[in-house]
């Protein structure tokens, strides 16, 4: 990649983010209009920080990643910026918390740019990855350390500091899979024996697939927390397809989703209620349907153009800065703002995997795919339960949602698809400088 | 390489996103008025209850609900909506709450009411700069007059009174006993109108019910209009077909009979049997008609619910099983004579009874006459249409003169009104609860009709288990009729 090539693409990450920034800031001062005539006294700070927050991340990106694609860290900022702007117009306070989190998200983005220096250093710790993942899948469950909190153990009280691990263990184990994966596609998608016509490997490989689904199954029995337990075993059934390219494996890991959920909703009242909210809400609207009824009303009386910023009534809806953010966008924004954010999921995405499928080595192959896939199906999950697609299951909404943890885990996601970015146009570098040579001879 | 199954599950997801983008273009603008304007989501209601709203008035110049400027300290609120009326309208009008949302015409008609209408927008182009508010009102095709009539006659019974005008479907009184004073509901203190609303809940009572479209009752009797209707229109019997003098009825499929009204003998042909009620000759009729007796029960609007222009709207009516008659004979026989699996109500035997008059169309029902201006200005009448054609004009004809016997010389002497022919039909329901529930439907005058009406009283009222539908129900209706007339 020319010099020049890459002040264009950080140029355009500047520019681009400027407009993020432009976005978030102007959201900002409307809704505080919408309250009164006068501007937020605020501003200067808040535009300050916002713009302290951005340039921080991009000039780490000249320093420590400048041949990195350059859309992503923008679409990201938008992300953050829209959902901050939704939080401050439901609660100050998690707003003024969300702040200090975006401020930690950065700083680990920039952290995380910082020591990974290159993924397949990630590749060699696969081990101490899914033992450090298990660690994290499993802590909520230790007494004294774990506790509940809205009927779902997730978290974890370290002295003065609570956080929910479950974060942080998607990439671990997403690091090890891609790593694990790897080394034994040949073998996983070769197969030795038939069953009804199709080629089955020797199920002694089957051995991560149920190790995958054996943590799903404990996320969901031990922490009543549907949403991680369904985002862990498809992100993994999604990166062994990809590995391997065999239907076979989806096949089997349909089935196993299957019988897991048939277990699962057998053993347990809440999956019952869940699924039974799902496919009528309405005879229980004042009860169990209630968060899923007020979701679809704040959808609805949205429309298409939304109420405007402010002026709708999104606290109506519980939780509506976490797993219902959506809900009070499409309300206030309408169908405009929801597919808007729509949109920058799917550019996000979709650069996230034109990023896994540019890079040369496998590793950085699978684990860019894999990271990607953990956004794209979390966005799915969360966005269809409120939207009533599918049944509804408790999780963030990318970049947007309240919450440390996930904010974190987010812009560390981030971090390291923009570092297999930086790595497969660094290759291209000196690989074509090398062919340079050789032709020049 | 691992390109091309990456570029597979990079098009699955891009696959979900698109089906969530679907899923969101249905909410938002497909399903988007029915969310927005569901009673349970108080949204819409939470953003115009600081906004100017106009006033509902009735036929007769009656203000039923109005906003003035609210004087008391300690709220944010600069109006208040009040009910001049009280309870007399409570089941129409409704009320606006800031708590639970509004309901009835201020739910129906909250755009017209705070200006959000297309057509008030264009009428009050010029308004919006001379600074004057653009509401509208509503002009209700309801009188007071007439209700007070429904409410005096109803007394301390409990039951309803719902009179319709058949050649448009304007409801001209609906009034259901009790009812309550829907002004504490639109106070602005939450914990004062949560008490009253508990208050309602509990009282034994249910003045909160519109019983008048939202309960269902078993007609009775009155449906016997309904099961000569589908018959002469099925041609499984005609005016002159002969029905044995019986006390009491066999039932296929089961041990039990069907008896007559005080187990008398009763039949003849089809129109004597009419006009005196023979049960046995009814059920005969619905066994006769079989699952075409269900078909034409649809017709006549069993199994729907009525447009009303309210919103909550209009219960459905109820019937026996379409397509069951193989299975259970004898719930077909009951349904002939208004009992066992049917449940309708009030507002729907008001618009049976506005059927027949109007040659056999019943029109869809309507508390609005006219959205007007500020000033008063008409923006736009109702626009009347057909709901369902329940039979031919020349079975409405026979129908009509099936009903004026049954007032003439029948069970429904008591509705006789000098100088006016009314046809009517009597029903005396028994039911689950108590003493049998006492009937009236009726129209007038029978060769024009200009008013149509259905009446219960629950339980027999004052007469408890001595009433019948001729004696509590019938001169109820003759009063709402000439008070209408």
């Amino acid at each position: 990649m020319s010099p020049l090539e890459r002040s264009r693409r950080r140029n355009a990450e500047l520019g681009l983010g400027l407009l993020a920034v432009i976005v978030s800031v102007g959201g900002y001062v409307l809704l505080v209009l919408s309250e009164g005539p006068n501007l937020p006294p605020d501003l200067p700070l808040f535009l300050a920080a916002v713009v302290a927050l951005y340039a921080g991340a991009h000039f780490a990106m000249r320093a420590l990643a400048p041949r990195a694609d350059g859309t992503l860290l923008p679409l990201a900022a938008l992300l953050n910026g829209v959902g901050f702007v939704t939080i401050s117009r439901i609660d100050r306070d998690l707003a003024r918390a969300q702040a200090l989190w975006t401020a930690l998200g950065v700083g680990a983005f920039v952290l995380t740019l910082l020591f990974v220096r290159r993924v397949s250093l990630l590749e060699r710790y696969r081990y101490t990855c899914l033992f450090l993942g298990v660690v994290l899948l499993l802590l909520p469950l230790v007494p004294g350390v774990g506790y509940e909190l809205n009927g779902a153990r997730l978290w974890v009280s370290l002295g003065p500091v609570n956080f929910q691990p479950g974060e942080g263990a998607k990439v671990l184990v997403v690091v090890f899979f891609a790593a694990y994966l790897v080394d034994r596609r040949e073998l996983l998608a070769a197969g030795t024996r038939r069953l009804m016509g199709m080629r089955i490997p020797d199920p002694k490989h089957l051995g991560p697939l149920l190790l995958a689904w054996g943590l799903s199954i404990i996320v969901m029995v031990r922490q009543k927390d549907l949403g991680s337990s369904l985002l862990f075993f498809a992100v993994f059934g999604a990166m062994l397809y990809m590995a391997t390219e065999r239907a076979a494996y989806l096949v089997t890991a349909l089935l196993l989703f299957l019988g897991g959920a048939t277990v699962g909703y057998h053993l347990f009242s809440h999956v019952q209620v869940r699924v039974a909210t799902w496919l009528d809400p309405w005879p229980v609207a004042d009860g169990d349907g209630f968060q899923l009824t007020q979701s679809l009303f704040a959808f609805g009386t949205g429309g298409f153009a939304g109420t405007g910023l402010g002026l709708g009534s999104p606290e109506k809806i519980p939780n509506a800065a976490t797993d219902f953010v959506f809900s009070a966008i499409g309300e206030e924004l309408g169908l405009l703002g929801t597919l808007g954010v729509l949109m920058v999921f799917l550019l996000f995405i979709g650069t996230g995997f034109r990023i896994a499928v540019q890079a040369q080595q496998p590793f950085n192959q699978l684990f860019a795919a894999g990271l990607t896939a953990i956004i794209a199906i979390q966005t799915f999950v969360i966005l269809g339960g409120v939207t009533r697609l599918i049944p509804l299951t408790g999780i963030t909404l990318p970049f947007i949602s309240y919450g440390g943890s996930s904010l974190i885990a987010n812009f560390v996601i981030l971090a390291l698809l923009l570092r297999i970015s930086d790595e497969t146009a660094k290759r291209a570098e000196t690989g074509a400088g090398r062919r340079a040579r050789v032709t020049s001879r | 390489m691992m390109i091309r199954p990456i570029r597979k599950v990079g098009i699955a997801c891009t696959m979900l996103i698109l089906a969530l983008a679907g899923q969101l273009t249905y909410l938002q603008v497909y399903k988007a008025d029915d969310l927005s304007d569901d009673p349970r989501n108080v949204r819409k209601a939470i953003r115009d209850f600081e906004r100017p709203r106009g006033d509902i008035i009735t036929a007769d110049g009656q203000v039923v609900a109005r906003s003035v400027p609210d004087d008391a300290d300690g709220d944010d609120f600069d109006l208040q909506r009040e009910y001049p009326q009280a309870d007399l309208f409570a089941h129409v009008v409704g009320y606006q709450s800031f708590v639970f949302g509004n309901v009835g015409v201020e739910n129906s008609y909250n755009d017209e009411l705070v200006g959000r209408d297309l057509d008030l927008d264009l009428r009050n182009l010029d308004d919006v700069f001379a600074g004057k508010e653009n509401t509208g009102n509503v002009v209700l095709s309801m009188s007071a007059e007439a209700q007070l009539v429904a409410r005096d006659a109803l007394g301390g019974q409990r039951g309803s009174v719902v009179a319709i005008d058949p050649r448009t479907g304007a409801i001209l009184a609906m009034y259901s006993n009790p009812s309550y004073d829907p002004n504490p509901l639109a106070g602005h203190d939450p914990l004062a109108v949560q008490q009253y609303d508990e208050l309602l809940r509990a009282a034994p009572d249910k003045p909160d019910l519109a019983r008048a479209y939202r309960e269902r009752y078993p007609p009775g009797s009155t449906f016997k209009v309904v099961t000569a209707g589908v018959g002469l229109d099925a041609g499984v019997t005609t005016p002159e077909t002969g029905y044995p003098s019986i006390n009491a009825l066999d039932l296929p499929q089961s041990d039990s009979t069907l008896a007559n009204f005080g187990n008398r003998n009763c039949g003849g042909t089809l129109a004597v049997s009419f006009t005196n009620s023979c049960n046995t000759t009814f059920a005969q009729v619905g066994l006769d008609l079989g699952d075409t007796f269900a078909t034409g029960m649809e017709q006549f609007g069993i199994y729907q619910a009525p447009p009303l222009d309210l919103n909550p709207g209009a219960a459905e009516s109820t019937g026996p099983t379409p397509g069951s008659f193989q299975n259970d004979m004898p719930r077909f026989a009951l349904a002939g004579i208004g009992q066992g699996d049917v449940a309708v109500t009030p507002l729907e035997m008001a618009l049976v009874a506005a059927g027949v008059a109007n040659g056999g169309v019943i029109m869809a029902p309507h508390v609005m006459a006219e959205i007007t201006d500020a000033d008063g200005g008409t923006v736009r009448t109702f626009d009347d249409e057909a709901w369902t054609t329940a039979v031919t004009p020349q079975t409405a004809a026979t129908l009509t003169q099936f009903m004026i016997s049954v007032v003439e010389e029948g069970t429904g002497t008591a509705a006789q009104i000098p100088g006016v022919t009314v046809a009517g039909k009597t029903g005396t329901a028994q039911n689950d609860i108590g003493d049998p529930h006492a009937w009236f439907i009726a129209f007038a005058p029978a060769e024009n009709p200009t008013v149509a009406v259905a009446v219960i009283v629950e339980q027999g009222g004052d007469f408890g288990s001595e009433a019948t539908g001729g004696q509590i129900a019938a001169p109820i209706a003759k009063r709402m009729i000439e008070v209408l007339l």
